[in-house]
């Protein structure tokens, strides 16, 4: 079962990644070894996740996206042996090149309901303001007594 | 091999025109628009979903609904390798964590406040369980991942999440400069909790908030960018954490109390 999922998902992030990897040499200027290596480690890691979370699911379910995400911050951490290979191997792949790809997915996907978004259209702009406004006012008001309490301000 | 074979069989058409898009798109980059009140951003990224979306079986119909439906299930995989490149770099940072204190960690429980404020109003204007996606968080990236990993790509969940992602990486910088200039006018907040208020998870609007602050105290203006940027930082860090244990949670206990209680309302004030 987790050994199925691994090949399907291996075979997918395949695809997918010689995607990132041409919009990282096209549109952020990468050299070809560069962006495989970067974006070679980044799919290791996401394919890792991916089975572990696969594999956990059977005793907790956790979204993988935060076993990913947690397996990307050990590595880095300070406490991790390779660190340095993984951060400088890493740092070339640009931050929000793989979203592109990510966006025309997504497009792709969303384009069965394109009609009823644009019925909610103003109202997903009021909302999304109010989104915003809200969780600014939220961090300032909690800053503002935590500053206030410890004396910072 | 048999394998990638089949995959590619199945996928080519959604994966042909992604790599077009993809590459059109980022070769054009990033354009920003001068509207007189601030900049419009549009990022490859937004370019890339609304071109994808025009594609789809509701408008030009180069897509059919289940190669539509395909496209979603690559979303998630898209998704992974981007969400390794966070954790890498939330790792990279982990020290400068510490350094930044208690009081940064705390605040970003302010950022829970939005649910309270926000949700009640997206049930009043209609969205249903779109409203779940859409109001547990600021949607940036990571949580774009994490509602389209727990709900799935076609779920109305995860089509809240992605509709205030596109509004809001389009509007967000604006609306952050005019809103941190008003909030500032009001003279009820030091500069310092403004400025770590600013780091709302999105670097753009963070950058517009705290450039903001900075003009209007310029004494403050070294320290906010500082502030703001390790808050930003820390967002990114515990959102996916604080989106899967506390907010999304409590915004779906709190949906289920209050959606019976406005779709009452909804219907006797006649709204449509």
């Amino acid at each position: 079962m987790v050994r199925k999922y691994f090949v399907q998902q291996l075979g997918l992030l395949f695809i997918v990644s010689i995607i990132i990897i041409l919009t990282n040499i096209i549109g952020y200027n990468m050299t070809i070894k560069n962006s495989i290596i970067g974006i070679g480690i980044l799919s290791i890691i996401a394919l890792t996740g991916l089975t572990v979370s696969k594999f956990m699911s059977k005793f907790v379910k956790l979204p993988s996206m935060m076993y990913i995400s947690l397996l990307g911050l050990l590595l880095a951490s300070p406490i991790s042996p390779i660190k340095d290979f993984i951060i400088n191997s890493t740092s070339q792949a640009a931050f929000l090149a793989p979203t592109t790809a990510l966006g025309a997915f997504a497009g792709i996907s969303l384009g069965k309901d394109i009609k009823s978004f644009a019925k909610m259209g103003w109202k997903l702009v009021i909302l999304t303001i109010f989104i915003i406004a809200g969780t600014f006012l939220g961090s300032a008001l909690v800053a503002q007594v935590v500053l206030r309490l410890t004396g910072a301000i | 091999m048999t394998f990638i074979k089949s995959v590619v069989r199945k996928y080519w058409k959604v994966y042909v025109v992604a790599v077009v898009i993809s590459i059109i798109l980022d070769s054009i980059g990033t354009l920003s628009f001068n509207i007189g009140l601030g900049t419009l951003t549009i990022l490859p990224m937004v370019f890339a979903t609304i071109v994808g979306g025009l594609l789809g079986p509701d408008t030009l119909k180069l897509f059919d609904l289940k190669e539509s439906k395909l496209g979603g299930s690559l979303v998630l995989v898209a998704l992974a390798p981007f969400m390794a490149k966070m954790g890498v770099s939330a790792g990279a940072n982990l020290s400068k964590l510490v350094e930044v204190g208690p009081a940064l960690i705390l605040q970003e429980f302010g950022n829970l406040a939005t649910i309270v404020i926000s949700l009640p109003l997206a049930l009043l204007l209609g969205l249903k369980r779109e409203s779940i996606g859409a109001c547990y968080s600021i949607n940036r990236d990571s949580n774009l991942g994490l509602t389209t990993d727990i709900y799935g790509p076609d779920a109305p969940e995860t089509k809240g999440t992605f509709a205030v992602y596109i509004v809001g990486s389009v509007i967000g910088t604006i609306f952050m400069s005019l809103f941190v200039n008003i909030v500032a006018s009001w003279g009820i907040f030091h500069p310092l909790a403004l400025g770590m208020a600013s780091g709302i998870g999105s670097g753009s609007m963070m950058s517009a908030g705290a450039g903001t602050l900075g003009t209007i105290y310029p004494e403050f203006s070294d320290q906010i960018l500082v502030l703001g940027g390790a808050s930003d930082m820390l967002t990114g860090i515990t959102g996916i954490y604080i989106g899967t244990f506390i907010a999304l949670p409590i915004t779906t206990k709190l949906y289920k109390i209050l959606e019976p209680k406005l779709e009452h309302f909804r219907k006797k004030k006649g709204v449509a």
